[in-house]
């Protein structure tokens, strides 16, 4: 019997300890404080901006590491840290547009009081390039040769070639090079600096006070911040990874803000008082087809097949029925940008007769009486992968019946996320493995770059880090792709830009199926916010909290 | 018992040696870690090239293997992509109880990420472990004391109903009902996820409040085949010839049955208990989820998705390393329990 009491004697001394642990490792405003809860469905990788790619991290940037512009509710950028936007009317850019001028302003401080200056401009560029440092991208920082500092608050960029998207790529957070010189110098990395995943010295009106893993990342106001004050006094981001759970929360007030929602879950939200906001983000959910004589399905090597297609699957209900008419059918991959859609350019109609015309005149036709097209002995059935998203999913059903009607048989496919977009030779999508792919993407918003579809961008066993995984090499294309990168005389730019859209509207390379926009659930207590679609949270600092004042 | 403990450690070594080789080999082929870097776009070729030569990820499976377990500082790294090594590597291996770091966490030390996580399991799964643990014991020996009455029949069938039910549905339903319901209709209501309110802060009485619904849903799960297993042990020993030498005795029934009884009916159940210990520190995967506990099962699920695999063997081995511990263990506390067991010829 004492031994038993010992037992629970024991495990309850663990449980205190435990607790005690958890709760001594910090975390907690009190007092009051207004605190912003933003519920966050995936967790930070890594918090130097050099080190992710991931949405969730570089979207905070604008809460404690200012960009050096930003974008506003209509996506136009807008000076941060520079006292203007270089153009070639102010002499930021040079006329061959090899030369990029930038001046800062003269108040910028980190949190730790340290001066802001184009040094940390020049460092972050170093860092990025460096082979030591196992970055996340080295663009588009590998487009420039090199970089000056006449003064503290000027910075002139030189590159290798005229680039055009450097408004929408360039300096997406600037690295204190007071904290991490010195690390670079002693172990000649900044891989493993405390500062990527402590960065306790920023530039935005608030600043890391914790991260902890898996739980939340807490930022406070930052006392040297040089821009108007923040209504707000923290900003805690918690980590929720279950979309069931965020919605709950939501419900119950255990969130202030929740994004990523699912179409489904709308109607529940906006029953319970949360206002859902939709920002059209430049992604769009499309059908990418493989489009090579060695791999992919032969019909798709025909135009007429693959506008077949377009016209046999009924994409304006999708979005009625399954995504609740809360998007639409993007006409092109660039459908976010008007600027580059001209002439505007028209879906193809659900017209499933002129469908089954086209795929008569192409030759596949029902030989056999089974339901199914065919030709020269091949029958028409494709396969359709994509990930196991529910939404995804229910698509393919859809779209597998409507094609049936057609005379084109579908197989599904799913996979997860991380098998289905593995490298060549491992993943399916990147080895060809399927005819008919679907994901969302789009063009590196707010600019209309894309370099998926070059030529010499096609995986193989050679090569197999290429991006070009629908195999297809179209030379006018891959022409225009190179050609508009170095563009930058905005008028030419829009021109191939919109031919590009035109290549791929009447070839249908890409069939859009629902716009992508971002989807934030917002409580009614938060006052103010507006959302950008590049730097969501750009205007933080007028954000309220009304319930938190009464 | 030390030459026992001595040789079941022993023999634990080429056990855990081939465990780490298939759960590496497994593991390696279960995603690729740069195409969840990527973000929302595609990786760019030139960055896909660099970082699976800065990674590691070039080498040969077995090359890999070799460089967790033993380090690569003894081998010269290509850093800027020429073909030509550059300097030495800087990793120790696990041998020399270097874990590497995460790779989604770039630069976080392997041991560092589970020791942040392993104190929030431990006081959810062993708070949880001592609820089922009391609460199967107490309906376990009532059931076995009152075989085949209605209350016997009662617990049967609710513990039935919650063993059949998923934990998922279980966790979201108290989730609605205590979080989301209770609110609206005005009546007290538990938080529905992460560990503290950050308003109020994270204080002892915050953390335990948060743990209530987790804990709820992982017990109510476990009562079933807990307090069966209980109920039946308890049924065959107040059956045997010494409890009713007990009774004849006239010994108090209390005596009889938490003396007498349960310590011999506890034999077996020290073995399912054994055998649970240890997964205890994998935490529980889905409870985890979806209360947005910041667990071992959570760190687990994220870093198996994103093909983390240094993380992913870091928690794998602990468990393993943790089952051989616990079952050494276990076999100490039977001897403890039955005194006709010995470890000596």
């Amino acid at each position: 019997m004492q031994g038993k009491k010992s037992l629970f004697q024991y495990i309850s001394f663990i449980i205190l300890v435990s607790l005690l642990l958890t709760a001594c490792q910090g975390g907690g405003a009190g007092g009051g404080d207004k605190v912003l809860t933003l519920i966050w469905t995936q967790e930070f990788d890594s918090l130097n901006p050099l080190y992710t790619n991931m949405w969730f991290t570089t979207v905070t940037h604008q809460v404690w590491l200012s960009w050096a512009w930003e974008f506003d509710q209509a996506n136009n950028a807008f000076p941060k840290l520079v006292t203007e936007l270089p153009s070639m009317e102010n002499g930021g850019i040079s006329e061959d547009g090899m030369v990029i001028t930038m001046h800062l302003r003269d108040d910028l401080e980190w949190s730790d009081g340290e001066k802001l200056t184009a040094d940390d401009f020049i460092f972050t560029w170093e860092m990025a390039i460096n082979p030591a440092n196992s970055v996340a991208s080295t663009y588009p920082y590998d487009r420039i040769s090199s970089i000056e500092a006449p003064d503290d608050t000027t910075v002139v960029i030189n590159f290798i070639e005229p680039f055009a998207p450097w408004l929408a790529t360039l300096w997406h957070g600037i690295l204190p090079a007071h904290i991490l010189k010195p690390v670079f110098e002693a172990e000649g990395t900044i891989d493993n600096a405390p500062w990527n995943l402590a960065p306790t010295v920023g530039c935005g009106p608030y600043v890391l006070d914790t991260w902890e893993s898996g739980s939340f990342a807490r930022f406070v106001r930052n006392d040297n911040w040089w821009g108007e004050e923040p209504k707000i006094d923290e900003v805690f981001f918690r980590f929720v990874p279950d979309d069931a759970s965020q919605v709950a929360a939501l419900q119950a007030g255990d969130g202030d803000v929740g994004t990523f929602i699912a179409y489904s879950d709308v109607p529940t939200l906006q029953d319970a008082g949360i206002t859902i906001v939709t920002e059209p983000s430049g992604y769009n959910e499309g059908m990418f087809f493989v489009i090579n004589e060695e791999l992919g399905h032969p019909a798709l090597l025909d135009v007429k097949v693959r506008q077949a297609i377009a016209m046999g699957i009924d994409r304006v209900s999708m979005n009625e029925d399954l995504l609740l008419g809360l998007t639409q059918v993007p006409a092109s991959f660039w459908d976010a940008l008007a600027y580059y859609n001209d002439p505007p350019l028209e879906n193809y109609p659900y017209d499933p007769a002129a469908a089954a015309a086209l795929l008569d005149e192409a030759g596949w036709v029902d030989s056999n009486g089974n339901g199914v097209r065919d030709k020269d002995g091949v029958e028409l059935e494709l396969t359709y992968g994509t990930t196991i998203r529910e939404i995804r999913q229910n698509a393919q059903a859809v779209i597998q019946q409507q094609l049936a009607e057609i005379g084109i048989a579908i197989e599904i496919l799913s996979y997860d996320a991380d098998i289905y977009f593995s490298s060549y030779g491992d993943g399916p999508a990147a080895s060809g493995e399927l005819d008919i792919m679907e994901w969302s993407d789009g063009p590196i918003f707010p600019d209309a770059d894309v370099y998926y579809w070059l030529c010499d961008e096609i995986p193989s066993d050679d090569y197999p880090d290429g991006t070009n995984w629908f195999f297809l090499c179209d030379p006018e294309l891959d022409e225009l792709v190179l050609a508009q990168s170095t563009q930058v005389d905005a008028a030419a730019r829009q021109q191939s830009i919109s031919r590009i859209n035109q290549i791929f509207h009447d070839q249908v390379y890409w069939l859009g199926l629902w716009q992508d926009p971002d989807v934030w659930a917002v409580s009614s207590r938060v006052q103010n916010y507006k959302f950008s679609v590049v730097t969501p949270l750009y205007n933080i600092v007028e954000w309220d909290l009304i319930e938190a004042s009464e | 018992m030390l030459r026992f403990i001595i040789k079941r450690v022993l023999q634990a070594i080429p056990l855990l040696f081939f465990i780490s080789l298939i759960l590496f080999f497994l593991m390696m082929n279960m995603g690729d870690p740069i195409a969840a870097m990527a973000g929302r776009n595609v990786t760019r070729s030139s960055d896909r090239a660099r970082l699976t030569r800065q990674l590691g990820l070039d080498q040969p499976i077995y090359m890999q293997y070799i460089y967790w377990l033993i380090g690569n500082d003894w081998k010269k790294i290509d850093i800027d992509g020429d073909g030509i090594g550059d300097s030495y590597g800087t990793r120790e291996g696990i041998l020399r109880g270097d874990f590497g770091t995460s790779i989604v966490n770039r630069g976080r030390p392997v041991t560092e990420v589970i020791a942040q996580r392993l104190p929030n399991t431990l006081i959810l799964m062993v708070a949880s472990e001592v609820v089922i643990i009391v609460g199967a014991l107490g309906i376990g020996v009532y059931s076995a004391l009152r075989q085949y009455s209605w209350v016997d029949h009662a617990i049967t069938a609710v513990s039935f109903v919650g063993y059949s039910m998923p934990i998922f549905f279980i966790a979201l339903l108290s989730m609605y009902l205590f979080g989301v319901l209770f609110k609206r209709w005005g009546l007290p209501y538990l938080p529905t996820v992460g560990m503290f309110d950050p308003e109020e802060g994270k204080t002892v009485g915050q953390v335990l409040l948060h743990m209530i619904l987790p804990v709820l849903s992982i017990s109510l799960i476990s009562f079933a085949a807990y307090s069966r297993y209980i109920r039946s042990t308890m049924l065959e020993v107040l059956g045997q010839d010494y409890i009713r030498t007990a009774k004849a005795k006239g010994l108090p029934k209390r005596q009889i049955v938490f003396i007498h009884a349960l310590k011999n009916a506890s034999l077996p159940i020290v073995t399912v208990i054994g055998l649970d210990l240890p997964l205890l520190l994998g935490g529980a995967i889905v409870t985890e989820r979806i209360f947005a506990w910041p667990g071992m099962g959570r760190l687990f699920l994220d870093h198996v998705s994103r093909a983390d695999t240094p993380v992913v063997m870091g928690i794998l081995m602990l468990i393993a390393v943790a089952v051989v511990v616990f079952q050494i263990l276990t076999d100490i506390v039977y001897a403890w329990l039955d005194p006709r067991i010995r470890f000596e010829k």
